[in-house]
């Protein structure tokens, strides 16, 4: 089959998945005990009204529905309830890029240090720097970022008042979350990519190639690494949509202004238009480097073929 | 009632930022990680207790007379002030705007007819340089200061005013406080689309200087309901070519000492001065910048490292205020709110009054608000808050175990025998939870009777407490304005923010009369019998009054305590000498009374 089906299928997929999801998200977001304009202050029942007219939700809900799908095709998802002098497109399109940023940022790292070493555990496997590798591993995967966070800044901001303990501001203030976000990955790709080329090094061609002279490091570099890395590669497509629509934890230890906060906060404020727009918007960034990411693996590994 | 019908009386309360004193978490956009807190809350306890010992790093400066200092104390650059402002704003449109972080920055945005003093909240002359009262206490005749203009250099007049208040009041404005402007004439039968034309209401502009308020009966306080940000001008033009777009940075046009010159959602407002405000001579600071932060410790760190200057109560972890009173940095002083229960009455064995007294004096206040809460509140048996001046609250309710169970024993369940099982229902927090685990024990050990705890969240939380689908429920009230009013008026039948299905026909009247009655003295007498009837006949079990508690680093001047937890901001400035001159004299821990920097 060629790419060019291959992608076109994909795609054709992905809507059907998409208007499920959209589905889903709406009903379930409406069946939610309350409602956007609902407030501790009573809010006077004319005001309410007046609300539930402008934003069309005194329509019965399967209007509500059609009208609702009908914008999300044209991208259009209205103003935020909350926010009202905001469109959520806007506010997606100005939080994306930070939350990308310091996704990318900490997957980029959680890579360069990922990577190596687990590579240096699975050829140096059962020796005590595999043992300290995934000791290391094991801890990182272990402590959770909202504990790391407080640690990093407890250390780094408070007591040695070397970088800035929270907010988005300059490239110091980039530094501790990103410590925070990668040191997860950062563990779990080194015990991939050592899982990996453990299998990889035991196989014939390895051996072949051992036997024709080559070198150890051009071995496990070329050869190995190769394929040794594909669970890594697998792995990085939903862990890359993942880290880079913000993460609510880190985002708010950090002050951040990216999305994961929005997204957590629009549904407990039942901001039906932030939520569905936000929802849709990972949905689609998730299949989308899905596709990516099977793309990449046909040029990584001769065997796997598109289906 | 629902949600349904508006009040008639010019009275709401402002609930949730009360919410955020307690759930720990700036009003809204309250993300609370359960398990993040704790944890957070311990590092951050050892780090307050260990990495600020006297002397370290030099960044605690201690003195043999002055007080200690928490964490960095080097001055902002220039003369910028930055501080936070808790949780983003839905909107700063003074309109429309709701929430506590919604109302700082409209009122740092634009001036109303007359401003707070920043001490007392009394009414100073603003954008009007003098009024007078006519008419038996009716009209108010506003005379507004020659040569004010808007910060894009058009002149501020009368018509602005009258035009800013009747888009409060109109129908599609669907402005959630319009009920501050009902005393007016017509206002609220032209806010219910009952009156269609707008020179019908009682809002007048003979001229560009005059503005003539007529209401439809007197109220004396009048003028601190002016002083809402509700009631604070709007640029007409901006909004009829923007719509609601009209308040982002580049189109917003301002009438009060500052400007607006950036806004980044979850980020930070940064304003500068506002050179064509009348009194721009007096401000002295060049620069502010509030940030948005909604989580506390992520507040409470930034304060530490220097980053923000001022932190207004409410935005730091409750579970610090201890370790802080050593500081000269805390302040703290009465709020005008109080934490209680509401007893949803719509049901048995709730609709029984004698079930309600036996609740509420089997709860210890004081053990609550001193052990509990480790003394950062005040144990409280009143709804009024204390403070309102010429309001002497009636006894409140004491904790008394034999009378409770005398009380229950009439309701018909001797030693708590037969009595249902009920449930206190809270939204989630950790602070709630613990108090409605201890109430939970006192009832069991008073009463004897079983009660569970029924924690949702806060929507869900709302929801249930609306439709009065609860037994007992948490709830809190902060009052908008200095008069007793705006808890009491709250109980009249079928008001929004009653939600406990209570009605008494002799409470309403008493808060009729006192609405009809003249004299200020007696009318305050007969709100005090009606707090008295409330209390002895009601669904309000009170539990303690709320406190303020900030941080302020020891540059800034010109922020004060004050009962409302206003802070006009226009004469804050840096005090770049501050160590040279006489350290201010710090509270004494666990003290009463203010700071006054």
């Amino acid at each position: 089959m060629s790419l060019l089906a291959f992608i076109a299928r994909r795609v054709l997929l992905i809507i059907p998945t998409l208007w499920v999801i959209a589905t889903l998200t709406f009903f379930l977001i409406h069946a939610a005990p309350g409602g956007p304009f609902q407030a501790e202050r009573d809010i006077p029942a004319a005001a309410k009204e007046q609300l539930m007219r402008q934003y069309g939700l005194d329509q019965p809900l399967v209007r509500q529905y059609g009208r609702f799908l009908a914008n999300a095709v044209r991208l259009d998802f209205g103003p935020s309830y909350k926010y009202p002098s905001r469109q959520v497109r806007e506010i997606i399109f100005e939080a994306l890029p930070v939350s990308a940023e310091l996704g990318g940022w900490a997957l980029l790292l959680a890579v360069l240090v990922g990577v190596p070493i687990g590579v240096i555990a699975a050829v140096k496997q059962n020796s005590r720097a595999d043992y300290a590798a995934m000791g290391l591993a094991l801890a990182g995967v272990s402590v959770p970022n909202f504990v790391l966070g407080p640690v990093l800044v407890l250390g780094l901001s408070l007591t040695l008042y070397l970088l800035p303990p929270a907010l988005w501001q300059g490239p110091e203030s980039r530094i501790l979350p990103v410590l925070t976000l990668s040191t997860a990955y950062i563990a779990y790709i080194a015990r991939l990519t050592r899982g990996g080329m453990l299998e990889v090094l035991r196989q014939d061609y390895i051996r072949t190639a051992r036997a024709k002279g080559l070198g150890e490091s051009v071995v496990v570099a070329k050869h190995a690494l190769r394929l040794g890395i594909l669970p890594v590669v697998s792995y990085i497509g939903p862990a890359a949509a993942r880290i880079m629509m913000g993460s609510i934890v880190v985002e708010s230890i950090f002050s951040v202004p990216g999305l994961g906060r929005y997204l957590v906060n629009a549904a407990f404020n039942r901001d039906y238009t932030l939520v569905l727009g936000e929802v849709l918007f990972y949905a689609s960034f998730l299949m989308g480097l899905n596709l990516v990411i099977d793309i990449a693996y046909t040029r990584l590994d001769p065997r796997v073929e598109l289906a | 009632m629902r949600d349904g019908r508006r009040s008639r009386l010019p009275v709401r309360l402002l609930c949730s930022a009360a919410v955020r004193h307690l759930a720990q978490v700036p009003r809204r956009n309250g993300f609370r990680h359960p398990r993040l807190r704790p944890l957070a809350a311990a590092l951050l306890v050892a780090l307050a207790l260990g990495a600020c010992a006297p002397g370290e790093d030099g960044v605690v400066r201690t003195s043999a007379s002055g007080p200690r200092w928490f964490g960095a104390t080097s001055l902002p650059p220039g003369d910028v002030f930055r501080f936070s402002l808790g949780a983003e704003p839905e909107t700063y449109d003074p309109g429309l705007a709701v929430g506590q972080p919604d109302g700082r920055v409209a009122r740092i945005l634009f001036e109303g007819l007359t401003r707070e003093d920043p001490q007392t909240l009394e009414p100073l002359p603003g954008q009007a340089y003098r009024w007078e009262l006519s008419d038996q206490g009716r009209t108010y005749t506003f005379h507004l200061r020659p040569g004010i203009q808007w910060s894009d250099g058009r002149p501020v007049t009368a018509g602005d005013f009258r035009w800013s208040w009747l888009r409060v009041l109109r129908p599609e404005t669907a402005s959630r406080y319009a009920s501050f402007l009902s005393p007016v004439v017509n206002a609220e039968a032209f806010n219910k689309g009952d009156v269609k034309d707008d020179r019908q209401v009682g809002l007048e502009a003979p001229d560009d200087s005059t503005f003539v308020v007529h209401l439809a009966s007197p109220v004396p306080y009048f003028l601190y309901l002016c002083q809402f940000y509700t009631c604070l001008p709007v640029p007409r033009w901006t909004i009829e070519k923007y719509g609601n777009r009209w308040t982002l940075p580049g189109t917003i046009v301002t009438n009060g000492a500052f400007t607006l010159t950036y806004w980044r959602q979850n980020n930070r407002f940064e304003f500068a001065k506002n050179p064509r405000y009348w009194d721009a001579a007096s401000v002295r600071l060049g620069r502010m910048v509030g940030y948005t932060l909604d989580d506390l410790n992520t507040t409470f760190n930034l304060y530490k490292a220097g980053v923000i200057d001022w932190c207004p109560s409410g935005y730091f972890p409750s579970a610090f205020i201890p370790y802080m009173r050593g500081y000269g940095d805390y302040s703290h002083g009465d709020f005008q709110g109080v934490y209680f229960y509401s007893i949803s009455v719509t049901h048995p064995p709730m609709n029984n009054v004698w079930v309600r007294r036996a609740l509420n004096h089997a709860v210890d206040r004081d053990a609550i608000a001193n052990q509990l809460l480790k003394g950062s509140r005040r144990p409280w048996g009143n709804l009024v808050p204390t403070g309102y001046p010429g309001y002497l609250n009636p006894p409140g309710i004491r904790f008394d175990p034999g009378y409770a169970r005398q009380c229950l024993a009439k309701a018909g369940y001797p030693g708590g025998q037969g009595f249902p099982k009920i449930s206190i229902l809270i939204n989630t927090s950790e602070d709630h939870r613990r108090i409605a685990e201890a109430i939970q024990a006192m009832w069991k050990r008073e009463l004897g009777i079983a009660v569970a705890i029924q924690n949702e969240e806060w929507g869900s939380y709302l929801q249930t407490l609306t439709s009065l689908h609860y037994d007992v429920a948490r709830r809190s009230w902060l009052g908008d304005y200095l008069d007793p009013n705006t808890f009491l008026a709250c109980y009249v039948t079928g008001d929004g923010n009653n939600r406990s299905g209570w009605s008494d026909s002799r409470y309403d009247a008493m808060i009729r009369d006192a609405a009809k009655e003249l004299d200020p003295a007696r009318r305050l007498a007969i709100l005090q019998q009606a707090e008295a009837l409330l209390l002895s006949e009601g669904p309000v079990v009170p539990i303690y009054h709320y406190s303020t508690n900030e941080l302020i680093k020891p540059y800034v001047r010109g922020i004060y305590h004050t009962a409302l937890d206003i802070h006009p901001l226009t004469r804050v400035w840096i005090d770049h000498d501050w160590q040279k001159r006489a350290a201010p004299v710090a509270v004494a821990p666990g003290g009463p009374g203010t700071e006054t920097r």
